[in-house]
């Protein structure tokens, strides 16, 4: 009996420990931006400032609930990356503490928040990602206008992302309704309806089919689609001529961050041209929101292409109604 | 509960009087269960009915309403109906194969070793093996010329929830097949009775505890996986976890996604019930200490055994061929590209992922004993122990594993994110519920050796004078340890692979491999993906080898000891 006691509450002790402290001199962050590049981000900022970074990766709807849920005993002082819509709905939550950072000048007032609850370090326009063999067998250009992927050669073979999960898929209604109007934009993606072969849950998730041949094409960030093709695969990236909206990543400080300080410091750092400078030099695939710095990839040379401008209170604004006609139109 | 006792009947005196030990025990239990299953379950209930301070259904409302969520409700039943059915099946044909047919022993290990493959990866893993097979140009499709296979969908997830879920089926019939005492069929064999009746008649019924148990499992394993709906299903067949983990990570709808789970409560619950109905009223008493020495088991007919092997071979071959995708995805530079050799993406795994495979390890480290002694205490009380308030325990036991996992990790967060239980970011909060959601296995498996272990055993220490945690210790835990182990095996599996519950759960100070592996996945990084999880697989494999190891000593100890008795 004795034993089972002692076994049953040690079982108790490990159950009722709680967590340490975070040491100061750290900054703990959620990243949306992908592993593989806030990975050097923060290396880049420890070598500059000496403070630690202790990060884990999310998606941006995770992310967002994280942070809502833990609003009451935070356990990160700032998110980087994600797109700015999910800083615009985690306002409202009131996760977020307004900071002006000391680059803020060099960032025109469109890429930032208004109350300073966010600030945007870079943009991402959304392209068509096209499998080459697919287009070789088939004969086709890539295609060059939204009407291209209504093509009955793409049947059954188009991959992009689920308008209720991902940021990629409302980027691309903001596009269509801007573009289209909105009733015209629903006709549409009813028509491309026919071609799809699945809706995938995160936006770069058709990107890796259409890398390996089992899709024909989708729409992507670029962010994802020009991952894809600097790893190797056959694909080729092209814009629609009717234009194509964007998407801000930002960063923001969270409301009762323990390392406060840090945490706008790495504000500071992230709206400066260093920061920038150092997004082109290691080829992440994000066009810098300073104007100062020199975009050395083509890829990401956008002067010839047509981009559409959406006020990112607008996207917020109608997020839900375009997400919910989405269900009980297109995919209905 | 009614059993032949010299000791009770009579006297009628309480079990608390009887067994001193089983208050406390009894009191830790309740207090666990209170903090880690009851306190986060009220939370996430007050967050599904309360809107504004007021009782109200209108979130429950506004999901009956939409024709999509009801659509996912009866997809989610018709798949876990499906993948139970089958996966069962599948199972029970790999326990007869491994527990009724001479086979060689090394020929047994191997289809065992091979089963294990599907169950200690994660999900997601196979089902992109399975998609490169099958899928749109898959290898497989080309191979036979298929075309049109609509693989998206119900026969996508069907397949891979299947193979993943069957070998939970195959390690619970396989316990429950070779505690069935070969004499019982030797008996039906020489009253000269064909093999297929004495199989339809004595070992069927008989493994009907274990069957309840299997169906039980992989139906409330189905109806929670949103791992593999999540790359397979598609828009084209919605089903229920996926949606309340859309609705909370897409939608950013706490509230949507609790209602949600809740109606997926409803069917695990029904399951759960019909369990208790269906095997709690027979009696399968097979070892009962008075049996003579065991025989061996009789040859089946060759054509019963030479269909059951060929299915076995057939489904190993498979699974042997998806996992080898998997290796060679991680062995060559870009799938489909560059074939060239190169062990950079291990370089990656045990450089950028060296702290998240040390904190998984540490966790299932943690976790696994501690819940494997929980199952047995709670399975023990719960079987043997019928008084007011055990029937509660074992449900509320239940209760974590029945809940979809995303559900479990959203109410994990908003109970223990503040005063008084703050456990956010530690690796308590982890082991926790890992703990809690998978010791449900353990928990079946203990109880359903128990049914087969008569009380008269017990009995008989008692009355030689041990005392109740003697009896425990000495006489009731080497009996099941076998049962203990497949569960603790099926413990630290989940806590290497699951990652429903326990994404919502990681923090900057703890993280998981598993989780390391889907935001590969989701940053396209294949072969990284890839790479991870054959380290996984290995790594578990290793530690599940040991417990098997042990699993077997143990079984074997007790088969002796039967014989002497």
């Amino acid at each position: 009996m004795s034993r089972l006691r002692v076994v049953i509450a040690s079982l108790l002790l490990v159950a009722v420990m709680a967590g340490g402290a975070f040491a100061s001199g750290e900054l703990n962050a959620y990243t949306i931006m992908p592993e593989k590049y806030a990975s050097q981000v923060f290396e880049a900022f420890t070598a500059e400032t000496g403070i630690k970074v202790n990060f884990m990766r999310f998606s941006s709807g995770e992310a967002l609930a994280r942070v809502v849920a833990e609003k009451n005993n935070p356990q990160v002082d700032m998110i980087l990356g994600g797109p700015a819509d999910t800083y615009e709905a985690g306002i409202k939550e009131g996760v977020f503490e307004a900071y002006r950072p000391a680059g803020a000048d060099g960032i025109p007032d469109k890429f930032r928040s208004k109350e300073n609850f966010w600030t945007g370090i870079g943009i991402i326009p959304l392209v068509f990602l096209t499998n080459t063999k697919f287009l070789a067998d088939k004969g086709l250009e890539a295609p060059a206008s939204w009407n291209d992927l209504l093509d009955p050669a793409y049947k059954n073979g188009l991959q992009m992302a689920d308008a209720r999960t991902s940021g990629t898929a409302t980027e691309r209604i903001y596009s269509l309704v801007k573009i289209l109007g909105e009733d015209e934009a629903f006709a549409y993606q009813k028509k491309l309806h026919q071609n799809i072969q699945m809706y995938t849950k995160s936006g770069a998730g058709g990107a890796m089919p259409v890398a390996m041949g089992q899709a024909a094409s989708g729409i992507f960030y670029i962010v994802d689609a020009l991952d894809i093709q600097q790893q190797g695969h056959p694909v080729v990236i092209s814009y629609p001529k009717e234009g194509v909206s964007f998407g801000i990543e930002a960063t923001g400080v969270l409301k009762g961050a323990r390392n406060l300080e840090n945490a706008k410091k790495f504000m500071d750092w992230a709206s400066s041209k260093t920061f920038a400078q150092l997004l082109v030099d290691r080829k992440i695939n994000y066009i810098p929101t300073r104007g100062d710095v020199e975009v050395t990839n083509p890829a990401l040379d956008l002067s010839k292409v047509s981009l559409v401008e959406v006020d990112v209170t607008w996207k917020g604004q109608n997020r839900k109604a375009f997400v919910d006609r989405w269900i009980n139109e297109v995919i209905k | 509960m009614n059993r032949p006792s010299a000791l009770s009947a009579p006297e009628k005196v309480s079990p608390l009087k009887r067994d001193p030990a089983l208050l406390p025990a009894l009191a830790a239990i309740w207090i666990s269960l209170a903090v880690f299953v009851l306190y986060p379950v009220l939370r996430l209930f007050l967050m599904t009915f309360m809107v504004e301070g007021q009782f109200s259904f209108a979130n429950l409302g506004a999901v009956l309403d939409s024709w999509y969520d009801r659509q996912a409700f009866l997809n989610s039943l018709w798949l876990a109906g499906a993948v139970s059915f089958a996966g069962t099946v599948l199972g029970y044909i790999y326990a007869f194969a491994v527990t009724r047919i001479p086979l060689p022993s090394w020929l047994k290990w191997f289809l065992g070793a091979v089963t294990t493959l599907p169950l200690i990866s994660p999900p997601f893993t196979s089902s992109i093996a399975l998609t490169l097979s099958l899928g749109p140009n898959g290898i497989l499709l080309k191979f036979f010329g298929i075309e049109n296979f609509s693989f998206y969908g119900f026969w996508g997830t069907w397949m891979s929830e299947t193979l993943t879920y069957f070998p939970v089926s195959f390690l619970t019939l396989a316990a429950v097949l070779s505690a069935i005492d070969p004499n019982l069929e030797d008996a039906g064999l020489s009253l000269g009775a064909s093999p297929g009746r004495v199989f339809r008649t004595v070992t069927l019924p008989l493994s009907t505890p274990g069957i309840a148990n299997s169906v039980l499992l992989l139906f409330a394993s189905s109806l929670a996986d949103f791992a593999t709906p999540l790359v397979l299903a598609g828009h084209s067949f919605p089903v229920l976890p996926t949606q309340a983990y859309l609705q909370i990570t897409g939608l950013y709808d706490l509230r949507g996604g609790a209602a949600l789970s809740f109606l997926l409560l409803l069917p695990a619950m029904g399951v759960y019930a019909l369990q208790r109905f269906w095997v709690g009223r027979k009696n399968y008493v097979t070892i009962s200490g008075k049996t003579g020495s065991r025989s061996g088991f009789k040859s089946k007919g060759k054509l019963a055994e030479g269909l059951v092997l060929g299915v076995c071979f057939a489904v190993t071959a498979f699974i042997l061929y998806l996992y080898s995708l998997i290796l060679w995805g991680a062995l060559v530079k870009v799938w489909g590209v560059d074939n060239s050799m190169t062990w950079e993406n291990f370089r990656y795994v045990f450089t950028h992922g060296r702290k998240a495979i040390a904190d998984t390890l540490s966790i299932a480290a943690v976790a696994t004993p501690l819940g494997g002694l929980m199952a047995v205490v709670v399975g023990y009380i719960a079987q043997r122990k019928r008084f007011f308030g055990t029937r509660a325990m074992e449900f509320f036991s239940m209760l974590n594993y029945a809940l979809p996992g995303t559900v479990v990790g959203i109410a994990y967060v908003i109970a223990f994110n503040e005063k008084p239980i703050l456990l956010t970011g530690t690796m308590t909060i982890l082991v926790a519920a890992y703990m809690f959601r998978y010791h449900a296995a353990g928990i079946r498996a203990v109880i359903a050796s128990l049914h087969q272990i008569d009380p008269s055993i017990e009995e008989a220490s008692a009355s030689l004078g041990a005392g109740a945690a003697r009896t425990f210790f000495r006489v009731t835990v080497p009996l099941v340890v076998p049962a203990v182990l497949m569960g603790m095996r099926y413990l630290f599996i989940h806590c290497m692979t699951a990652i429903s519950a326990t994404i919502f759960l990681v923090s900057v100070k703890w993280s998981l491999l598993t989780t390391r592996i889907l935001e590969c996945m989701t940053e396209l990084q294949f072969a990284q993906a890839c790479a991870f999880s054959v380290v996984l697989i290995l790594l578990v494999f290793g530690a599940t080898a040991v417990l098997t190891g042990l699993t077997r000593f143990a079984t074997r100890r007790i088969s002796g000891e039967g014989g002497r008795g």
